[in-house]
C-alpha cells in the first residue's frame, strides 16, 4: 500500500515537498546545533573561565592572565610541547602501522579464525591501559624486564636493549593500546569498500601488497585520516601511560602537566594552570578540527559505496595466509595474551613477583575470595548504566549530526561538525572539571553533581567527537544516488535516513556503540574528577586500588571484569548481529 | 583522733564533691553532643582507604556502644587525599556544604583546610582530649602516626648496603636504583624542623642527581618488591605494613634519623551536616579504645598513646612531628622540592 502511495507522488507534489524539505532540515539542524552548543559550550566555557582565574572553582576572584603568563613564558612549556607532539605522532604511527594491515586482513581477506580474532580484539579493549602498562614494565623495564634479561643473556649484552622509560617506550605502549580503537573505526570503511578497483588491479596482475598500498589505502584515506586526526588528539590528551611510564622517568607531556596541576604531589590543585595548559590543547584541537572539516568537504572524491549492486568479496590469501595469521597473532600477543597473562599471574600471587619457582609455590585465590569485601554491587550497577546509556546517547546524536554534515546542504553544517569535534580538543579532565564547576556553582539549575548522570553527560560529550568521526566516515561512502532514489520515490528525509542510510551504516554504528560502551567502562579520568560516594564506577575502584598499591587485588578484579565484559559484549554482539549483517552485506 | 577522722572525712567529702563537679562540668557538653547526635543519627566519614568500610564500622560500633547510640556510618575511603581536600575547598567556595562530616587525612592536608578556615572547631580538651593531640586551633585531633623512612627490599639489598643515615641515599651505588615517592612534604618537614631550608634543598638537589624513579607511594612499594629500585628514599609504614602482611620482603632502614612522622588527624568540617555526631566522634577517636582498630586495619597507631606500636617505635628515636605553625612553610617548600625532583 505504501509503495503505491510513493509511486503516486506527482512531480509537482515532489517539487513542493523538496521546497519545504530544506527548510525543515535547516530548522532541525538549527535546533540540534543549539542543543549541542549548550551541551558542549557550557563546560568548555567553564574551562576557559578557569584558565582566566586563580583559586578554586566557585571562588569569586577577578580575571587574570597570570596563568597564561606563567605557562607561556616558561621555556619548559615548549620542551614539553615538543615531547607531546613527538609522543602523539609516534603513538599514532605505531597504531596505524598495525591497525591498517590488521583491518585489511580481517575485513578483506579469507584469513581463518576471524570470529575468534574479533572476540580477542574486543577483549584487548577491556584490559585497562595501566594494567597493560604494568605488564610492559615487567617485560621491558631496563632493570627487571624479562625480555631485556633474556636478550642480554642470549647475546651477552652489557646494557639492556630496550628502555621502556623513554618517549619511544611510551609511544609503543600507547600506540599498541590504540589499535583496537583504530580497528573499530576503520573496520566499517574496509568492510563496505567497493571491490571493483581491487579486482581490476588483480585482473591486471598487480600483487596483493601493491594493491593494498596503491588501491586500498588511497580509497580509504578519508577514514584513515579521520582516525589519525582523532588519535593524535587522543594521544595529546591521554595521561595513564605518561603517568605510569613518563612521570617516573621525569618525562613530561602536556597531559601529565595537567594531571599534576590538578592532582599535585603536595598542596592543593592549580586549576588555573591546568586551564592554561589545556588552552594549548584546545588550539591544537581546533586546528586539527579545521583540517578535518576541510578533509570532509572533499569526501565526495572518496565515495566507495554506490547504488550499484555488489557484495564485497574476500580476497584469497593463498600462501600468504600463514604470514597474515602470524602478524595477527603477534599483535594479539602484545595486545591481549601477554597483558592478560600478566594480569592473571599477578591476581594469583600474594604480592607482585616475577615468575619463579618460589612465586609458583605461593599461588593463591585469596584475592578473588576477598574481592566482595572490597567492592560492593554499586560500582558494577553504575558501570552497567554507563556502558548502555553513554553509547546510546552518543550514537543517537552522532547519526543525526553526521546526517546533517554529510548528507545535507545546510549552510552551517561545517560549524556543526566543528562544534562536535571541540570536545575532543578539550582534555577529558578539563571537561569534567567544567561540569563539576557547573554542578557545584549552579546546583539549583544543574542538579547532577554527585550522580551517575553527570558522568554519563561527561562521557557523551567527550565521545561525541569519536561517534561523529565514525558516522561521518561511513556516511561519506554512501553515494548520494541511493538517497536521491529514495527521495524521488517520495520518501521524506527522516524516512530516507531511517530506511536507506541507517541500514547501510548500521555495522559502523554498532561497532562504535560497542566501542564507546567499552571506552566508558574503562574511562577513569573524568569519572575520578566527578567522583562522589554515590557515583563510584568500576574504573575508579580500579584506580583507587592501583593508587593504594593493591596490584594483586586489582588484577583479580581486572580478570573478573574482562570475563564479565566479554560475556556482555558477546551477548550484545549476538543479539545485534542481524543489524551488523545487514550493514555488512549492503 | 576523732578530730583527725572528721578532718579526713571532710577532706574526702570535699574531694568527692570537687570530682563530681568536675565530672558534671565535663559531662554537660558531652550530654549536649550525645543528645544532638541522637537526632542526627548518621555520620559521613572520610578516611584512609586502608581503614576500609569494615574498620570504619568497627570504630562506629565501639562508639555507639560507649555512648548508647545507634549512629549509622557512610564511609568514603580516600582515593586521593589531595583531590578530596581540594573538593572540600571548592564546595566551600561555591557555598555548598561538604560531602563529609569528618575527614581523617594527614596533618598536611588538614593544614590546607585550616589555612582556609574550613574546620568547625570545638574545645576537645573540655571533653578530656590531651592538649598535645589537639591541633589547628581546636580544629583537629591527632589519631595516629605514620612513620616515613628509607625502605628497601631485603632480598635484593645486602645488609651492608642498607642506609644508616639520610646522606647514605646519595651514595653513587644507588644512582639509577633509587626511588622517590611523591610525598614531597616528607622533605618539607625536614626543612621546617631538623634540617632547615638550605641543608634540605642541597640534599634534594643531590638526590635528584641520583636519577631516581618517581612514583606514588603505593606504586613504589610494588617497584621495590619487583626490584626496579633497590631503595626508596622514603616510604610510609602503611605501605610497609600492607606489603609485609602479604609476605613481601620490604623493610625500613631503621637506623636513619630523624624519623619523619606525618600524622593522621581527624576534624569536623565547616558546615558539616552532622556536627554533633562529628565532634563526639572526634573525641572518641582520641581515646585509647580506637587504637586497636586502627592497628588492625591501617597498621597505624598513635605515638602519643602509651602501649601502642607507634609509641614503642618512637621510644628512643628522634621523631619529627609537624605543628600547625609549620604547615604553611611545609606546603610551600614541598612544592619547590617537587619541582626540583621533577614531579611537577
Amino acid at each position: 500500500m505504501k509503495v503505491e502511495t510513493r509511486t503516486e507522488v506527482s512531480p509537482s507534489a515532489w517539487e513542493g515537498l523538496s521546497r519545504f524539505l530544506p527548510q525543515g532540515v535547516t530548522l532541525f539542524a538549527s535546533g540540534l546545533s543549539g542543543f549541542l552548543l549548550i551541551l558542549i559550550g557550557l563546560p568548555v566555557a567553564m574551562v576557559i573561565l578557569m584558565s582566566l582565574r586563580t583559586g578554586f572553582p566557585g571562588e569569586q576572584v577577578p580575571f587574570t592572565l597570570e596563568n597564561f603568563a606563567t605557562v607561556y613564558l616558561a621555556p619548559r612549556t615548549y620542551e614539553i610541547l615538543i615531547n607531546t607532539v613527538f609522543f602523539a605522532i609516534s603513538s599514532v604511527s605505531i597504531t596505524l602501522l598495525i591497525a591498517v594491515p590488521l583491518v585489511w586482513i580481517l575485513m578483506r581477506t579469507d584469513i581463518p579464525f576471524k570470529k575468534t580474532i574479533y572476540v580477542l580484539l574486543t577483549i584487548g579493549i577491556l584490559i585497562p591501559v595501566f594494567l597493560r602498562t604494568i605488564a610492559w614494565i615487567l617485560l621491558l623495564s631496563p632493570r627487571i624486564g624479562l625480555i631485556n634479561k633474556w636478550l642480554q643473556q642470549a647475546f651477552g649484552l652489557v646494557d639492556p636493549p630496550f628502555n621502556l622509560y623513554s618517549l619511544t617506550g611510551m609511544a609503543f605502549v600507547q600506540g599498541v593500546s590504540f589499535v583496537p580503537g583504530a580497528f573499530f573505526m576503520l573496520a566499517a570503511a574496509y568492510r563496505s569498500m567497493d571491490p571493483s578497483l581491487e579486482e581490476a588491479a588483480y585482473t591486471s596482475g598487480v600483487g596483493k601488497l601493491k594493491t593494498f598500498l596503491k588501491i586500498n589505502i588511497p580509497i580509504t584515506w578519508p577514514a584513515i585520516a579521520a582516525v589519525m586526526v582523532y588519535l593524535i588528539m587522543t594521544a595529546v590528551a591521554v595521561f595513564e601511560v605518561p603517568a605510569i611510564i613518563g612521570l617516573p622517568a621525569r618525562i613530561h607531556v602536556l597531559s601529565s602537566l595537567i594531571f599534576t596541576s590538578t592532582t599535585p604531589s603536595t598542596g592543593l590543585p592549580n586549576y588555573g594552570m591546568a586551564g592554561a595548559y589545556g588552552a594549548i590543547m584546545l588550539v591544537l584541537g581546533l586546528t586539527l578540527a579545521f583540517l578535518y572539516v576541510r578533509l570532509v568537504k572533499q569526501g565526495k572524491k572518496y565515495t566507495v559505496i554506490t547504488g550499484r549492486g555488489y557484495r564485497p568479496r574476500e580476497i584469497a590469501l593463498g600462501r600468504w595466509k600463514w604470514a597474515a595469521l602470524g602478524f595477527v597473532l603477534f599483535y594479539l600477543s602484545i595486545e591481549v595474551f601477554v597483558p592478560f597473562s600478566v594480569l592473571l599471574w599477578a591476581s594469583l600471587l600474594p604480592y607482585l613477583q616475577l615468575p619463579s619457582a618460589e612465586a609458583l609455590s605461593s599461588l593463591t585465590l585469596k584475592h578473588y575470595i576477598e574481592l566482595p569485601t572490597h567492592v560492593g554491587p554499586r560500582p558494577f550497577i553504575n558501570t552497567l548504566i554507563l556502558m548502555f546509556t553513554v553509547p546510546t546517547l552518543t550514537m543517537f546524536l552522532s547519526v543525526l549530526v553526521s546526517w546533517i554534515v554529510i548528507r545535507t546542504r545546510v549552510s552551517f553544517r561545517g560549524f556543526l561538525d566543528t562544534l562536535v569535534f571541540i570536545p575532543h580538543a578539550v582534555p577529558g579532565i578539563l571537561m569534567a572539571v567544567g561540569l563539576a564547576y557547573l554542578g557545584l556553582a549552579y546546583r539549583d539549575y544543574f542538579p547532577l553533581y554527585g550522580t551517575v548522570s553527570i558522568i554519563v553527560l561527561a562521557h557523551t560529550i567527550n565521545w561525541i567527537a569519536y561517534g561523529t568521526r565514525t558516522t561521518n566516515s561511513v556516511m561519506i561512502q554512501v553515494h548520494r544516488e541511493l538517497e536521491e532514489a529514495g527521495r524521488v520515490s517520495g520518501a521524506s528525509a527522516p524516512r530516507v535516513l531511517g530506511k536507506i542510510i541507517l541500514p547501510l551504516i548500521a555495522a559502523g554504528v554498532l561497532n562504535s556503540w560497542i566501542w564507546i560502551g567499552m571506552l566508558s567502562y574503562r574511562e577513569v579520568t573524568m569519572s575520578l574528577t566527578l567522583l562522589t560516594r554515590s557515583n563510584v564506577v568500576i574504573s575508579t575502584v580500579v584506580w583507587q586500588f592501583w593508587g593504594s598499591g593493591w596490584v594483586p587485588q586489582v588484577s583479580a578484579l581486572g580478570v573478573i571484569l574482562i570475563l564479565f565484559a566479554t560475556i556482555v559484549v558477546g551477548t550484545v554482539r549476538f543479539a545485534l548481529s542481524r543489524i551488523g549483517e545487514i550493514g555488512a552485506a549492503s | 583522733m576523732k578530730t583527725l577522722f572528721t578532718r579526713f572525712a571532710g577532706l574526702w567529702l570535699g574531694l568527692m564533691m570537687a570530682a563530681a563537679w568536675t565530672n558534671s562540668a565535663g559531662a554537660a557538653p558531652a550530654d549536649d553532643l550525645i543528645a544532638g547526635a541522637k537526632k542526627e543519627g548518621v555520620i559521613d566519614f572520610y578516611g584512609p582507604s586502608t581503614l576500609g568500610p569494615e574498620g570504619a564500622q568497627a570504630i562506629v560500633a565501639a562508639f555507639n556502644k560507649k555512648h548508647g547510640l545507634n549512629i549509622k556510618v557512610n564511609f568514603t575511603p580516600s582515593g586521593n587525599m589531595t583531590r578530596d581536600t581540594a573538593k572540600i575547598v571548592g564546595l566551600s567556595a561555591s557555598g555548598q556544604p561538604p560531602e563529609w562530616d569528618i575527614m581523617v587525612v594527614t596533618d598536611a592536608h588538614h593544614g590546607s583546610l585550616w589555612l582556609r578556615k574550613l574546620h568547625k572547631p570545638f574545645d576537645y580538651a573540655s571533653l578530656g582530649v590531651a592538649k598535645e593531640r589537639v591541633e589547628y586551633d581546636n580544629g583537629t585531633v591527632s589519631v595516629a602516626n605514620q612513620f616515613a623512612l628509607p625502605a628497601y627490599n631485603t632480598k635484593l639489598l645486602p645488609a651492608k648496603d642498607v642506609p644508616k643515615k639520610w646522606e647514605d641515599l646519595l651514595d653513587p651505588k644507588f644512582k639509577g636504583k633509587i626511588g622517590v615517592i611523591n610525598s614531597t612534604h616528607h622533605w618539607g618537614r625536614l626543612a621546617a624542623g631538623a634540617w632547615g631550608d638550605e641543608k634540605t634543598l642541597d640534599f634534594i638537589k643531590k638526590l635528584s642527581a641520583q636519577k631516581p624513579l618517581l612514583t606514588r607511594a603505593g606504586e613504589m612499594a610494588q617497584r621495590l618488591i619487583l626490584g626496579e629500585v633497590l631503595v626508596s628514599a622514603t616510604l610510609q609504614d602503611s605501605q610497609l605494613h600492607e606489603t609485609k602482611e602479604s609476605g613481601a620482603p620490604l623493610a625500613f632502614a631503621e637506623e636513619v634519623s630523624p624519623v619523619i612522622s606525618p600524622e593522621y588527624h581527624v576534624g569536623v568540617l565547616k558546615n558539616a551536616a552532622h556536627p554533633n555526631v562529628g565532634h563526639l566522634f572526634v573525641t572518641f577517636m582520641a581515646s585509647a579504645d580506637v587504637q586497636p582498630v586502627w592497628q588492625k586495619y591501617t597498621g597505624h597507631t598513635s605515638a602519643f598513646v602509651p602501649g601502642t606500636n607507634a609509641y614503642k617505635f618512637a621510644q628512643g628515636k628522634k621523631v619529627l612531628y609537624m605543628k600547625q605553625d609549620q604547615a604553611e612553610k611545609v606546603d610551600k617548600i614541598a612544592r619547590q622540592i617537587g619541582k626540583i625532583l621533577g614531579f611537577d
